[in-house]
């Protein structure tokens, strides 16, 4: 036998069930909106599972971060799918043209609240007035003032500063309010400062306003080309977020296998928090990651109306319920 | 005697950090004690040696190629003060330019690879060895030239025999400052979404406001450091052997 092809027999052993599960596959990422943590556990679960693979996918998740805008990098094509900010930021990306389409929602409602000691000054949003109040600039700002202007007290009656990421300045009393989101700051208000009662909730739902967030989002092109992959992709995610519903204690170690250093306590409090916020609204009829239209259109017009916006968008091309409306309804419910 | 003498300052600092959180009763807070920030390496030893691990090598990978593009850049500027004169403003420039400005672009370039990582290591590396190796090659006296020159010594012979070897300190103290560098890169390459290593972990902790896992990541960011310049110190024992201290 000549001396190649007896190297290269063996090899052509090894690689042939290689490339045959190369070709059934197709090679995907998702970008994550921020690091790993239980807010996205059930797409570690997925993966560690193989849903994804079982769906004809070889997804790898990229965890996001401070310096990362997910849409960016979804519209450059750098990765095909990505949970971004929510449907603040897809509105924002689609007017700024980027090439990328929502195909579902996670968080049904406005996943943040804002936050008062209960034995402080402020009981109700009129003691907002003259307070010291700070807010993501990402967005948990406009709630904000949204939510004044729903009681008619005009932005310039308080002080509203950009939160950074510590929670600190509230716990020591530097500021009157802060914003939290419900699986992760609050938690960790709750535990630095003594119980759940010990606080005052102001909720933009109870304001008449409601911003779903933590959008999954797809490459336009990719979508186009590949729109089996898209509801695969979708069906697979979902799988991940059942299980993680039925075993969280599995969801939980798909997580801390990827970051071993994270607070487990901490993490094992946000799954069921991120649960709620992810079946709530028209999730519990219409199953996960629904597109609630009337949702969405109430956020845009909120957006227009606040002047983020600065003209109406076209929500039918932004947001795109046909991948998931492939999957039986059955199969979609938590 | 060298390890004791590495050790003794160590053991200071240590004694300092333990001796101080408990003397000033310092909110864990600020500052955990030192204890439980090893504790919370050993806990999670695999996952530490895992990020030392991957940090170090990106940031190697990112050094050997800054340091070989830097030394070799010196060499030509050297040789041809034409192309210095027109090449050597863009580097400089190309220096000003912050690097967490790029880090994005490079992300989009290079994906979650090492290769980012090791991109952003070389880019912050290979500037200071250009501008020292440069600088060494320019400060050899004019006399030993002409002297190897009369003894029939062409370009190569030079360079091999004079240039460079008159240049090494110049390199190696370049080389020195970069190592640091190289692993400021890397950490910052891996701010960009990166799955594992130190500056992930750092993320991480900082993030989560994880005062213990922070700490054991400046600590462990203190290692990779501390293995890249000892590498670096290595290298300059074997190929520097004739000069007598270090």
């Amino acid at each position: 036998m000549h001396r190649r092809t007896l190297l290269a027999t063996p090899l052509a052993v090894l690689a042939a069930p290689r490339i045959g599960q190369a070709q059934a596959l197709t090679p995907v990422t998702l970008r994550l909106k921020w690091l790993p943590q239980a807010q996205f556990a059930g797409f570690y679960l997925a993966v560690e599972r193989g849903y994804y693979r079982e769906a004809g996918l070889d997804l790898s998740i990229s965890p996001g971060g401070p310096n990362l805008l997910t849409e960016n990098l979804v519209a450059s094509g750098s990765e095909q799918f990505g949970l971004s900010g929510g449907t603040d930021s897809v509105f924002s990306a689609r007017e700024k043209g980027l090439p990328i389409t929502c195909i579902g929602v996670a968080h049904q409602v406005t996943p943040f609240v804002f936050v008062a000691k209960a034995d402080g000054p402020v009981k109700t949003l009129e003691d907002f007035r003259g307070k010291k109040v700070t807010a993501w600039f990402t967005g948990a700002h406009l709630v904000l003032f949204g939510m004044l202007a729903s009681r008619n007290i005009p932005r310039d009656a308080l002080s509203i500063s950009p939160q950074q990421v510590s929670i600190t300045p509230f716990i020591n009393g530097d500021t009157d309010v802060c914003a939290a989101t419900w699986y992760n700051e609050l938690n960790t208000i709750k535990a630095r400062i003594g119980g759940a009662d010990k606080l005052k909730l102001f909720v933009a739902e109870d304001y008449g306003i409601t911003v779903p967030r933590d959008t999954v989002i797809v490459n336009e092109a990719f979508a186009a080309a590949n729109p089996n992959a898209v509801t695969a992709f979708l069906r697979a995610s979902i799988r991940g977020w059942k299980a993680a519903k039925a075993e969280p204690a599995a969801a939980l170690e798909a997580v801390m296998k990827i970051v071993p250093t994270l607070d487990r306590a901490h993490q094992i409090a946000m799954l069921p928090e991120v649960l709620r916020l992810m079946e709530a609204g028209a999730a519990a009829q219409q199953g996960l990651f629904v597109i609630d239209p009337t949702a969405i259109k109430k956020a845009h017009d909120f957006f227009v109306e606040q002047q983020v916006l600065k003209a109406p968008i076209d929500l039918a091309t932004a947001f795109r319920s046909s991948f998931l409306e492939a999957i039986p309804l059955a199969d979609r419910l938590a | 005697m060298k390890a004791l003498a590495l050790l003794a300052p160590l053991a200071l600092i240590a004694a300092a950090w333990e001796g101080s959180v408990a003397l000033f009763a310092i909110s864990p807070f600020y500052l955990p004690p030192l204890r439980d920030v090893l504790g919370a390496i050993g806990a999670n030893w695999q996952a530490y040696q895992a990020a030392f691990l991957i940090t170090l090598l990106e940031a190697v990978v990112g050094f050997v190629a800054g340091g070989l593009v830097g030394v070799g850049s010196g060499i030509v500027f050297a040789h041809a003060p034409r192309l210095k004169q027109m090449v050597l403003p863009i580097f400089i420039v190309s220096q000003t330019v912050p690097v967490i400005a790029f880090g994005a672009i490079i992300v989009l370039w290079f994906g979650n690879t090492l290769a980012a990582k090791a991109a952003i290591a070389f880019y912050l590396t290979f500037f200071p060895v250009t501008v020292n190796t440069l600088a060494g090659m320019e400060a050899v006296d004019p006399r030993q030239i002409a002297l190897l020159r009369s003894f029939g010594a062409g370009r190569r012979a030079l360079l091999w025999k004079l240039l460079l070897p008159s240049a090494l300190p110049r390199i190696f103290t370049a080389l020195r400052l970069s190592a640091g560098l190289a692993l400021a890169g890397a950490i910052v390459g891996e701010w960009f979404g990166a799955v594992q290593g130190v500056g992930a972990l750092l993320l991480a902790a900082m993030f989560n406001e994880q005062i213990i896992a922070l700490w054991a990541a400046i600590i462990l960011a203190a290692a990779v450091g501390g293995a890249l310049f000892a590498l670096v110190a290595v290298i300059e024992a074997r190929l520097l052997f004739w000069r007598e201290e270090l």
